[in-house]
């Protein structure tokens, strides 16, 4: 009996030893991961876009040390053609930087994100790490030209509720005739670990002859990334955050 | 209908781009004679093309020359670049005659069917919030005086076109660099130092001269009748380009930019606003018609022509054996 009692009383203590190791071992592999991967693209230049390889290896080694991200449906994109996918986002949460870094690693191919500013420093920052000018004409080229481009959905200010799709870069995909990926993502200001669920292509509705056709899709989109949050389910932390009567802390 | 026999006429046919062009036509099977008019005599030997040395402002003469010639195609690369050959001023002015009486005098022959122009991606402009990489399709909203320039070639030719009913079609460049190109943009890329912005260092693409020739070739071979981006693939940064070709970089903020302008000019590579929107705001633009329209890509990528930038040999001046003067 008193052994078992000491082993319950020592649990807490290996499992903290554990937790350290497991996260110390993921955060190494990621980065491992990255520097691997990476060593195939050109250094020392920037790509059509002004991606810089070597920033974006950077970047990506010290996201591990604020993000953990387990990317989860990156099987249905394709390995060569160019596709949108849309993230639901929070309010300084920075999900279409920290997704398209996780899902860049996951698909072994760069990823554009939507969003940046056209402002030095910030702007110029964020070119070399894949961003894109929020403009419909600069997805569309780079869909057009067969990039993988995460875009953020509006804020919602509640929780685990996916907010408004743009049509406007919804129907930029449609023109570059790509298809549009939901995504659910989840993480936590308090903790590093992150969520990115890609689900299947969503499919239009009617066939449209005109711009309902963007519209009804971005809604679709919408419709998905909630059904994807949905099946995310609640959040835990882990920490007796979780006993207060407020869902999904962080979440969505 | 066949290409066979076309009579081809090259304005500015003197400059490197003009005389590499020249010598591509003449060994374009469709081609029957070809004839340029320069400023300036062609840079190397050409074996077909009949040349008429007249200067931009000798209306007259050229309106005889084009006109007696009476071309099918006209290709027009007698623009010239913001210090690159001549000062913002004069070569705004010179552009602007050569524009005017060479297209004109075209519109004036009966044979006319194409008019090709050398036109540039700087007519896009740089302003805050413009496309990373514009397309054909993109607002022209230019933002420099060379910007300005091209966009009025583009217009002259344009009006020039649909008043006559012949087709035209603009070659719009990225800056063209080469071993015997007068570019400002190369001429501060190759300084011992090159400055850079330390806040923005945004990326620029180029284009081989060889390449730009061979693609203004190819729009009027195929008849170009729209605009098209004429980029190499891949973009390059300042202090990127100064790092490969083992230059000292100079990182500026923003007031300093005015000093290291003066100085640049004093040391021979003035640096015009063009090539200042480079530096500051990048220089991108999408090529992904070009095979599409003209059948072909480069040959050489950004990277590359930046490098073969610092492997070209300057030039080493030889005193005379017997001075005479």
């Amino acid at each position: 009996m008193s052994s078992s009692l000491g082993r319950v009383i020592n649990f807490p203590a290996r499992r903290g030893t554990e937790l350290a190791t497991d996260a110390m071992s993921r955060a190494t592999s990621g980065i491992n991961a990255t520097a691997t991967r990476l060593t195939a693209e050109h250094m020392g230049t920037v790509d059509d876009w002004g991606r810089d390889p070597r920033l974006v290896q950077v970047i990506t080694t010290l996201s591990h040390f604020r993000w953990s991200v387990a990317v989860g449906g990156e099987e249905h994109l394709k390995r060569r053609k160019g596709a949108l996918i849309v993230v639901n986002a929070r309010r300084f949460a920075l999900a279409p930087i920290f997704s398209a870094l996780a899902i860049s690693e996951a698909v072994d191919r760069p990823v554009r994100f939507v969003g940046r500013p056209d402002t030095a420093p910030i702007g110029s920052l964020s070119r070399r790490i894949g961003g894109l000018l929020d403009h419909p004409d600069e997805v569309a080229g780079a869909l057009s030209a067969g990039e993988l481009v995460v875009m953020g959905a509006e804020h919602d200010p509640r929780l685990r509720e996916a907010g408004i799709v743009d049509h406007a870069h919804v129907g930029a995909a449609m023109l570059a005739s790509v298809p549009v990926f939901p995504a659910a993502t989840s993480s936590n200001p308090m903790g590093r670990d992150a969520r990115v669920e890609i689900g299947p292509a969503t499919r239009p509705g009617r066939k449209r002859r005109g711009p309902l056709a963007e519209l009804e899709l971005a809604d679709r989109v919408r419709a998905d990334i909630q059904l994807l949050l949905d099946e995310m389910g609640e959040l835990r932390t882990g920490t007796p955050l979780d006993w207060l009567p407020i869902t999904a802390i962080g979440g969505s | 209908m066949s290409m066979g026999g076309r009579r081809v006429f090259v304005s500015g046919v003197g400059g490197e781009l003009g005389t590499l062009i020249a010598s591509l036509l003449e060994d374009e099977p469709w081609v029957g004679e070809l004839s340029g008019i320069d400023a300036d005599p062609p840079r190397r030997r050409l074996h077909r093309t009949a040349f008429h040395r007249l200067h931009p402002d000798e209306h007259d003469q050229i309106v005889e020359t084009i006109t007696k010639f009476n071309p099918h195609v006209l290709v027009h690369v007698g623009v010239w670049e913001p210090d690159a050959r001549a000062a913002p001023h004069a070569a705004a002015l010179l552009t602007d005659q050569a524009a005017t009486s060479i297209i004109g005098a075209a519109a004036e022959c009966p044979a006319l069917e194409n008019v090709i122009v050398r036109s540039g991606i700087e007519i896009y402009g740089r302003a805050r919030g413009s496309l990373t990489r514009p397309s054909e399709s993109a607002p022209i909203r230019p933002t420099s005086e060379w910007g300005h320039t091209v966009a009025g070639i583009e217009h002259t030719a344009a009006r020039v076109g649909e008043r006559v009913g012949v087709s035209v079609g603009a070659v719009r460049l990225a800056p063209v660099l080469g071993p015997h190109v007068p570019s400002p943009l190369g001429r501060l890329l190759r300084m011992p130092a090159v400055p850079f912005s330390v806040l923005a260092d945004p990326p620029f693409a180029v284009i081989e001269d060889r390449d730009a020739a061979r693609a203004i070739v190819a729009a009027a071979r195929e008849r170009l009748s729209e605009p098209v981006n004429v980029v190499a693939s891949g973009a390059i940064t300042a202090l990127q380009a100064a790092r490969r070709g083992r230059r000292v970089p100079i990182p500026l903020v923003g007031p300093e930019w005015r000093v290291a302008r003066t100085i640049s000019h004093l040391f021979g590579a003035p640096i015009p606003d063009h090539v200042s929107e480079v530096f500051h705001r990048g220089r991108l633009a999408d090529n992904s018609r070009m095979q599409e329209l003209l059948g072909i890509i480069p040959e050489t990528t950004t990277t590359d022509v930046v490098d073969r930038l610092y492997d070209w040999p300057t030039v080493i001046r030889q005193p005379a054996r017997i001075q005479v003067a």
